[in-house]
């Protein structure tokens, strides 16, 4: 029932989003765009999984991309242990392997379900936004009192070896353990 | 300058110095205490740094994400901090994400509009940084300690000082009152001094006035004896000269010449008696001491008691048992009894008694006196009496109740100086109207038996013609002397001095000599001492006056005749000499 009621109000801050006017305020994609670059701060992924020698980090954008350039210019504002961050745009799960970072997009061929079961057990930090339907990655963007959150399946995080600051999971709507 | 003085030179200086040391003691815990201040701000400032780091950090990720909420929950966890007034999260461009104000107004919403500390407050401010990148900032005030919290941390502290600074202070203010005591102690020790100086002096000048008090009484004493025996010898030789003028009268009968010259025999033998009297009383008459027995003195004296009380007084003797026996002079204590009978019979002539006078004499036992058993008479007589001051006085020599020329005041006089002179002592006991008891006591001797009363002297010593050589300094007496003896038909040689005597009687035959005692060069006993050594067989007779040498060592044994003496008396003792001498 309040799941119902915050994917309605997401839908619609989704619409008018999409459909008002520029604001000052920034739009919720805007914000997401944001945050994405920043979850690579408190997450520490197996060394296995890290970019090789000087190679940038990586932020996978899988399937439909909502953000446009705003992603682009977020990344390039920001470092990882003092890489720079790469945003990268697949159609599928193929070539996910070199993504740290994961935002399920989802796309007409291959929905953001079927997306997160063909990354299976990587070590990848999967995204996934309510606006784009209920299947969760270890981070699910949320619109909770009109402002851009996010729950944290934390089981998933460890499932695929990653482990999570406590500082970010103590910003989450909701934490999975 | 006095040890006590110098003492509170080297005080004085002292308290000045007390009081400097509680001043610096002051200075120095007010000094502890603005360090301790200091540093404990520090250490304030520090904490209150690293509280707002702490913040920065753990607020990052809500800033990082932009979340207010999770922000004001990083805020919240302060709260708890009582000391935290304020805390305040800006974001990168300076807008509130977060905060918290004490006193529940709202935080400034953006860093410009963020008002200075208030007072007593610390502001600290810590950057929330994320990989390396400034995101925000976080604004923290913290209580610099209350006023009454720091005054209670440091009140055992500043009590301590205060404690440690009384101390001294007090020790300083008792060194105050010490160095006041001590300079009046000085003060006073001065003023003992002087008030012994005065003492000192006065104690002098009342002895030296009491010496001027001795000395004018002694003069006054001294004139009124001279005075009494300048009266009486002028008496005796207003007589003497007399007579002699009129023997030296051609034609005169032979009747008047032999009254004449009786006068002056009369008046020589008063006058004689006059300074025995007086020798008595000053004693230094030569004593010679026999071993008596006072009942049969007394009993022996009947007669010349009652001869001399006269015939309106009775004499009662009441005699001891067995009294004890004294070794005394027996002229002397005859004449001080007769001395004391005769002062009896004026007083009791006095009172009008019609006959009742009674006059007693009694010889008495006194037992143990200080020591000294002590024997002796108590005379009586139911006469006028006397007042105290009257009694006080009649020792005194020249003091008499008599009119003028009727008494000597020498009589009890001499009872005194012979009394003291035989070791023993004499009082009187009297009341106006009730009578006078004289008591006369003399130490007891009770061995042996009383010496024989000395046979009345042979009629006249027809002596044989002797040579005799006669030392004498006195030119008159010595003229005297010889003519005397050279009458009775002696050969005498004359010698003025001690040595010149010794010289002749070594180179001419003398039979006895006969020589003062008191001369200048060699005395009459050192010349006798002399002859004994070298002529042990010739007799030496000694004359004197006085002499202190006969008084206090004796004559060694050799005959002494008293000046004056009488023809009889002379050729009695030369006789006696060459007797005793040959035998």
């Amino acid at each position: 029932m309040r799941r119902a009621r915050a994917l309605l109000l997401c839908l619609m801050g989704a619409a008018l989003g999409l459909t008002g006017p520029a604001a000052a305020e920034p739009t919720d994609t805007a914000v997401k765009a944001a945050f994405l670059p920043r979850f690579a701060r408190y997450v520490t992924w197996p060394a296995s999984a890290m970019p090789k020698g000087s190679d940038p980090f990586v932020l996978c954008v899988i399937g439909a991309d909502p953000f446009g350039g705003q992603l682009d210019a977020a990344a390039r504002s920001q470092t990882v242990d003092g890489r720079r961050i790469a945003v990268r745009h697949l159609d599928s799960a193929t070539g996910a392997d070199q993504c740290q970072i994961a935002f399920i997009g989802g796309s007409r061929n291959q929905p953001a379900g079927q997306l997160l079961s063909a990354l299976g057990h990587k070590p990848v930090l999967t995204v996934t936004d309510s606006a784009n339907g209920a299947q969760r990655g270890i981070i699910h963007f949320a619109l909770v009192g009109g402002r851009v959150r996010f729950f944290i399946d934390e089981a998933a995080a460890e499932q695929r070896g990653l482990s999570i600051s406590s500082r970010l999971l103590a910003l989450a709507v909701g934490v999975r353990a | 300058m006095t040890p006590v003085v110098r003492m509170t030179m080297r005080w004085r200086t002292a308290p000045l110095a007390i009081f400097g040391l509680a001043l610096l003691i002051l200075l120095a815990g007010i000094a502890v205490i603005a360090i301790n201040e200091g540093t404990y701000d520090r250490g304030r400032v520090d904490q209150s740094q690293s509280l707002a780091d702490v913040l920065a950090a753990s607020a990052a990720a809500a800033v990082d994400f932009d979340d207010p909420a999770a922000a004001q929950q990083a805020v919240e966890a302060f709260r708890v901090n009582g000391q935290v007034r304020m805390i305040a999260v800006y974001r990168r461009d300076g807008t509130a994400i977060g905060g918290y104000d004490r006193s529940g107004a709202p935080v400034a919403s953006t860093i410009v509009a963020l008002q200075a500390p208030q007072e007593n407050a610390i502001r600290v401010q810590s950057p929330i940084v994320q990989a390396g990148q400034r995101i925000g900032t976080v604004y923290m005030d913290i209580d610099r300690e209350s006023a009454a919290r720091r005054i209670s941390r440091y009140a055992l502290l500043a009590g301590l000082f205060v404690l440690a600074a009384l101390v001294v202070a007090s020790l300083g203010l008792a060194q105050t009152q010490l160095r006041r005591a001590n300079r009046e102690l000085a003060s006073r020790a001065e003023a003992l001094t002087q008030a012994n100086v005065l003492l000192e002096e006065q104690i002098e000048e009342r002895a030296k006035a009491e010496d001027q008090l001795r000395q004018s009484q002694k003069m006054q004493a001294l004139g009124q004896l001279t005075g009494g025996i300048a009266h009486d010898f002028n008496n005796q030789l207003t007589v003497i000269q007399g007579s002699a003028d009129m023997l030296s009268r051609p034609g005169l009968s032979e009747e008047k010449r032999i009254r004449f010259a009786q006068a002056i025999v009369q008046s020589a033998s008063n006058a004689a008696s006059l300074t025995s009297q007086l020798l008595a009383f000053a004693r230094r008459q030569p004593l010679k001491p026999q071993r008596l027995d006072l009942n049969r003195l007394i009993a022996d004296m009947d007669e010349l008691l009652n001869r001399t009380m006269g015939e309106r007084f009775r004499v009662v003797t009441e005699l001891a048992e067995r009294p004890c026996r004294v070794e005394v002079d027996r002229a002397q204590l005859q004449s001080a009894i007769l001395n004391i009978a005769s002062n009896a019979r004026d007083a009791m002539q006095g009172r009008d008694t019609l006959g009742s006078g009674t006059l007693i004499i009694r010889t008495r036992d006194f037992g143990e006196v200080e020591g000294k058993r002590m024997v002796g008479l108590e005379i009586a007589d139911n006469g006028e009496g006397m007042s105290q001051e009257v009694r006080e006085r009649i020792f005194e020599p020249f003091f008499t109740t008599k009119p003028t020329g009727e008494g000597t005041g020498l009589g009890l006089s001499q009872v005194y100086g012979f009394a003291s002179q035989s070791g023993g002592e004499v009082t009187a006991a009297s009341e106006p109207g009730n009578g006078t008891t004289i008591t006369l006591m003399l130490p007891c001797i009770d061995s042996g038996h009383a010496d024989p009363v000395p046979a009345v002297a042979a009629a006249s010593a027809e002596t044989a013609p002797a040579a005799i050589l006669v030392v004498e300094d006195n030119v008159d007496v010595g003229a005297f002397v010889e003519t005397l003896l050279t009458e009775l038909g002696h050969k005498v040689t004359r010698a003025d001095r001690g040595e010149q005597a010794l010289e002749l009687a070594r180179r001419n035959h003398f039979d006895i000599v006969l020589s003062d005692v008191v001369m200048p060069g060699m005395g009459g006993i050192k010349l006798a001492e002399a002859l004994e050594r070298e002529q042990p067989s010739l007799p030496v007779v000694l004359a004197t006056g006085y002499s202190q040498d006969i008084v206090e060592g004796g004559s060694g044994g050799r005959p002494v005749i008293l000046k004056p003496y009488r023809l009889a008396a002379l050729s009695e003792a030369l006789a006696e000499a060459m007797r005793s001498h040959r035998g």
